[in-house]
């Protein structure tokens, strides 16, 4: 990947986030603004999954923890505290990080499959605690406040999503800290020798995973007014991420975009026109992310590079390599 | 040379029941190539390990120019000039060759297009600069261990610990590879190297340091060592001769 190559991804993304700044101009109806903006926000998700599983080569299914931490961060300081909603969305951000830092320096130890396990624990563990604390309502969730202003939530979703995504592009694609993570993804322990202290590699790595999540969960509780510990803090969502970076292309910045659109595209167009046949909405999916492990293992931003710099096919980019392989 | 680079002070490492390095002690003086030889299991790549933070020293202490380094990780050591390869060759597989020596290049050069033009040098010097972009999983054995010599030379070490980079080569790579470690010393490199092929150990140390079964046996000079009886025996066993 030459730097020319990079410069050009970096251009093609300004554009398409440029149009998305204008799609509100073009789409009036509300029920596509608000497709787009959860697309928006599966994006967002997806690229805080792609950091810690394609970048550091650990697959987190607690991801959901982070989203549903800053939904009820952002949801109970607006509420209960009467902080306004973008402070306390900052907070949820912060909150987010925090987690991080006491959920990654026990589990971040563990490689593979126990990682796995271990932050799905966690995450159940999170959910079981707002399912029995009070101040979060419990089973019956919480309503926020009404806002409803579809293009309010549709910027706010934009500029949470965009700005991560430039953020991780520079520390991941241009700065030294994406190479890091590669490295301890790679190899941990040639990476010690060469000065690289993977602990703190991946404690920030896991950090920077959450931040993006934790906003958009509290962007999330914000925009549909009532939250509630299925909703936001289920497994459903680390699965979700998982597919969209996998199917996208894991270990880069563009894959979970594309992968991201492309899946949830897919899926409300199937609920929307083809709800009666809802029970071969999973099988199809189902099927594709079988297919794409199989036949695509970098993803559907693979087949591009592949095309264009002529790379043989027994080369795969490691990414999805190495975490299938070290889940073995 | 007032004060060795390297002192090994009594360093002992116990794995459960299994002594592997007992009671080891020698010194490096700055700018000489110490070869560690042994046969199988003797405790080379242990003591390897412990010298390079690998593994903490049961008994006994590490020194390297004059600080105790016993209980330093291995990415503390590398910033103090320490740099070492792997017998079994560990690169940055789905990386290209030039992104792994990059990141061994950050240490001293933190930002990314300073540790790309380090990489560069650091590729010519090693004869890998043709190969640069390619993945480093789809090198030959003889480039990637050119690429572990690669990655611990971008370290700017003062010190470097090769553990069989020979093995495995063919003769026209291996005479490579020893040129390539005489051009090191000849910049002011210390190097403690292991190898089993003893015409390159032979030939290319200044000093020999022999471990069996965990002990050290002999120490000396390439011609005094091949003579010691201890060690004959220690290589062909009791009845030669």
């Amino acid at each position: 990947m030459t730097p020319i190559s990079k410069d050009r991804r970096l251009i093609i993304s300004v554009v398409v986030f440029a149009a998305a700044v204008l799609l509100p101009a073009v789409v009036h109806d509300t029920f596509w603004l608000r497709v787009a903006t959860e697309a928006i926000m599966w994006v967002g998700l997806a690229l805080g999954f792609d950091v810690i599983a394609g970048y550091t080569g650990y697959l987190n299914f607690g991801h959901q923890a982070f989203f549903g931490i800053g939904c009820y961060a952002t949801a109970l300081l607006m509420m209960r505290a009467h902080w306004p909603f973008f402070l306390a969305l900052a907070a949820g951000g912060v909150v987010g990080a925090v987690s991080a830092l006491i959920i990654g320096i026990p589990t971040l130890r563990l490689r593979g499959a126990y990682f796995a396990i271990a932050t799905w624990a966690v995450a159940r563990a999170v959910q079981q605690g707002a399912l029995m604390a009070g101040f979060t309502g419990g089973p019956d969730g919480m309503r926020t406040s009404e806002y409803l202003n579809p293009h309010f939530f549709y910027y706010v979703m934009l500029g949470v999503v965009g700005l991560t995504f430039f953020v991780l592009w520079f520390l991941l694609e241009r700065a030294p800290f994406g190479l890091k993570l590669k490295a301890v993804r790679e190899d941990q322990e040639s990476a010690k020798a060469l000065g690289l202290n993977p602990t703190h590699l991946k404690i920030k790595a896991f950090i920077l995973s959450a931040i993006p999540t934790a906003l958009c969960g509290g962007v999330f509780a914000y925009w549909v007014t009532f939250i509630d510990p299925n909703s936001t803090l289920g497994d459903l969502l680390s699965d979700q991420a998982l597919v969209m970076v996998i199917f996208g292309g894991m270990g880069t910045l563009i894959g979970p975009v594309v992968g991201a659109v492309i899946i949830f595209g897919f899926k409300t167009v199937f609920w929307a026109y083809l709800s009666a046949y809802e029970v071969l909405y999973l099988i199809i999916l189902g099927a594709l992310i079988a297919a794409s492990v199989i036949f695509l293992p970098d993803g559907v931003l693979g087949i591009s590079f592949r095309r264009r710099s002529g790379r043989a096919k027994q080369e795969p980019t490691q990414p999805a390599a190495a975490a299938s392989g070290k889940e073995a | 040379m007032a004060e060795p680079i390297l002192k090994v002070e009594h360093v002992s490492k116990v794995f459960g029941g299994l002594t592997a390095v007992n009671d080891v002690s020698f010194e490096m003086n700055a700018g000489e190539i110490l070869g560690l030889i042994g046969p199988n299991g003797a405790g080379k790549t242990t003591l390897f390990n412990v010298i390079s933070g690998y593994y903490r020293p049961t008994r006994g202490k590490v020194w390297f120019q004059g600080r105790n380094i016993s209980h330093k990780p291995p990415y503390y050591l590398a910033g103090q000039g320490i740099g070492r390869t792997f017998q079994v060759v560990k690169p940055f597989a789905g990386l290209s060759v030039l992104e792994n020596i990059t990141i061994a290049s950050f240490l001293k050069h933190p930002r990314r297009a300073a540790a790309e033009a380090h990489a560069w040098k650091v590729l010519e010097f090693t004869g890998l600069a043709d190969r640069a972009q390619i993945p480093a999983a789809s090198l030959t054995l003889a480039g990637r261990k050119r690429l572990e010599i690669g990655k611990a030379l971008a370290l700017e070490p003062s010190f470097l610990l090769l553990d069989e980079v020979v093995a495995g080569l063919n003769p026209t790579e291996t005479d490579r590879t020893i040129e390539l470690i005489r051009k090191l010393r000849d910049n002011g490199i210390t190097i403690l190297i292991v190898e089993h092929i003893m015409r390159v150990i032979m030939g290319i140390s200044d000093r020999l340091v022999v471990l069996n079964f965990g002990q050290m046996i002999a120490q000396g000079g390439p011609a005094e060592v091949a003579g010691n009886p201890a060690v004959i025996q220690a290589y062909l066993g009791e009845e030669h001769e």
